[in-house]
């Protein structure tokens, strides 16, 4: 298990520095270091007066199973809500009226957070999980346009 | 006297109590509340609030406008750009930023290429598609197999889905007044869109706080 810092709750009492064995809490980025955190240690995580720290696996288990009924019918519902942003992107693009752009914003976002919540039921949760790797993978495998970012794609499996 | 609860939050509508702050007296029978009032909690229209004891069940939802020919858009632009963004989204999750800053690139992409199409009426077809069978369909199978994640997504999306047909329903009646200045604030979690002054102290829908939603403000006009 590693130590990840929750930024919002971190009021900078710094018990978290000096409690650490190994330097791992004091980064210059907000965030812990992974490469030096020890995995059976939670000596920042009891320190912390305002519990902003806690401690995740380095290496997540797997998302639980979905059934292909379910996945379908999530499916016919992702379907409608990309079509529904294509007409929000039009107006968003097009409208004279700010009042209807801002609208258009608004319902553009909301669409989007509830397609990627259907895509989270559907295997997408972790993205170092098997689909999430395979549709990577699958941008590789395919002929892309122009401009398409390869080395991202690279890179973020890499990562993965 | 009865009371009503919305769907959307779980606000109650007591007929004998009214709501005085949105000008119904007490003592209001729910019929002879106007069609334009809204759930003073998370402005869902009557249309979303139900008997509390059942019976005299509002009548069922009128059937969807028999579908247009089914115009054929191209999402695959579109579902990569979701797939990616979702991506990008759970990788800061885990603070992972340069992961995320990769995902977000690959999203950048095919949002560019995806082309936009449409307007506000297909928008609300759509989404009266998902309310009278999409979100049943889904919710029936997502029971079956006791999917409760799968459940729980489409809990938030129904709701937020209701809210955002309301919304664009009001928009259309009264047009810019529907906004009449405020600004429009999304929850970062489900979607919920709440327009007003301030966002909501807890979100109706999903229940984070305050600082989870994100503000749409009215671009100044030129």
């Amino acid at each position: 298990m590693k130590a990840v810092r929750n930024i919002r709750l971190c009021t900078k009492d710094c018990m978290c520095l000096y409690v650490c064995p190994t330097g791992a809490t004091d980064t210059e980025n907000g965030q812990i270091d992974a490469s030096k955190c020890l995995d059976a240690c939670r000596a920042c995580v009891d320190a912390c007066p305002e519990h902003a720290i806690s401690k995740v696996p380095f290496n997540y288990p797997p998302q639980q199973a979905k059934k292909d009924n379910v996945l379908k019918a999530l499916r016919v519902l992702l379907d409608s809500k990309l079509k529904q942003e294509q007409a929000l992107d039009n107006i968003i693009k097009t409208s004279a009226s700010p009042a209807q752009k801002q609208l258009a914003k608004a319902l553009k976002m909301s669409t989007r957070l509830m397609a990627e919540d259907l895509l989270r039921e559907s295997g997408y949760m972790l993205p170092q999980g098997a689909p999430a790797r395979e549709f990577l993978q699958g941008l590789l495998d395919k002929e892309q346009e122009e401009g398409f970012p390869k080395e991202a794609v690279e890179q973020g499996l890499k990562l993965l | 006297m009865s009371i009503y609860v919305c769907m959307v939050c779980g606000f109650d509508y007591d007929e004998a109590a009214g709501e005085p702050g949105s000008g119904i007296a007490p003592g209001t029978k729910w019929e002879d509340v106007p069609e334009d009032w809204v759930c003073p909690i998370c402005g869902a229209d009557k249309s979303m609030f139900t008997r509390q004891g059942g019976e005299e069940q509002k009548p069922a939802a009128p059937a969807p406008e028999p579908k247009k020919e089914a115009k054929a858009i191209n999402t695959n632009y579109k579902l990569q750009a979701v797939m990616a963004s979702n991506l990008a989204c759970g990788s800061k999750k885990q603070y992972r930023e340069e992961l995320s800053g990769f995902m977000s690139q690959v999203a950048d992409f095919f949002e560019a290429r995806s082309t936009p199409q449409g307007d506000l009426d297909d928008v609300l077809d759509l989404l009266a598609q998902d309310s009278a069978t999409g979100y049943a369909q889904a919710f029936e199978v997502a029971r079956k197999e006791k999917d409760r994640g799968s459940q729980r997504a489409l809990t938030w999306g129904e709701k937020v889905s209701a809210i955002q047909a309301t919304l664009i329903k009001r928009f259309n009646k009264d047009g810019d007044a529907a906004l009449s200045g405020n600004d429009i604030f999304v929850c970062d979690a489900c979607g919920f869109i709440f327009v007003g002054q301030e966002a909501p102290e807890i979100c109706p829908v999903c229940k984070v706080p305050r600082f989870k939603f994100n503000k749409i403000s009215k671009e100044a006009s030129a």
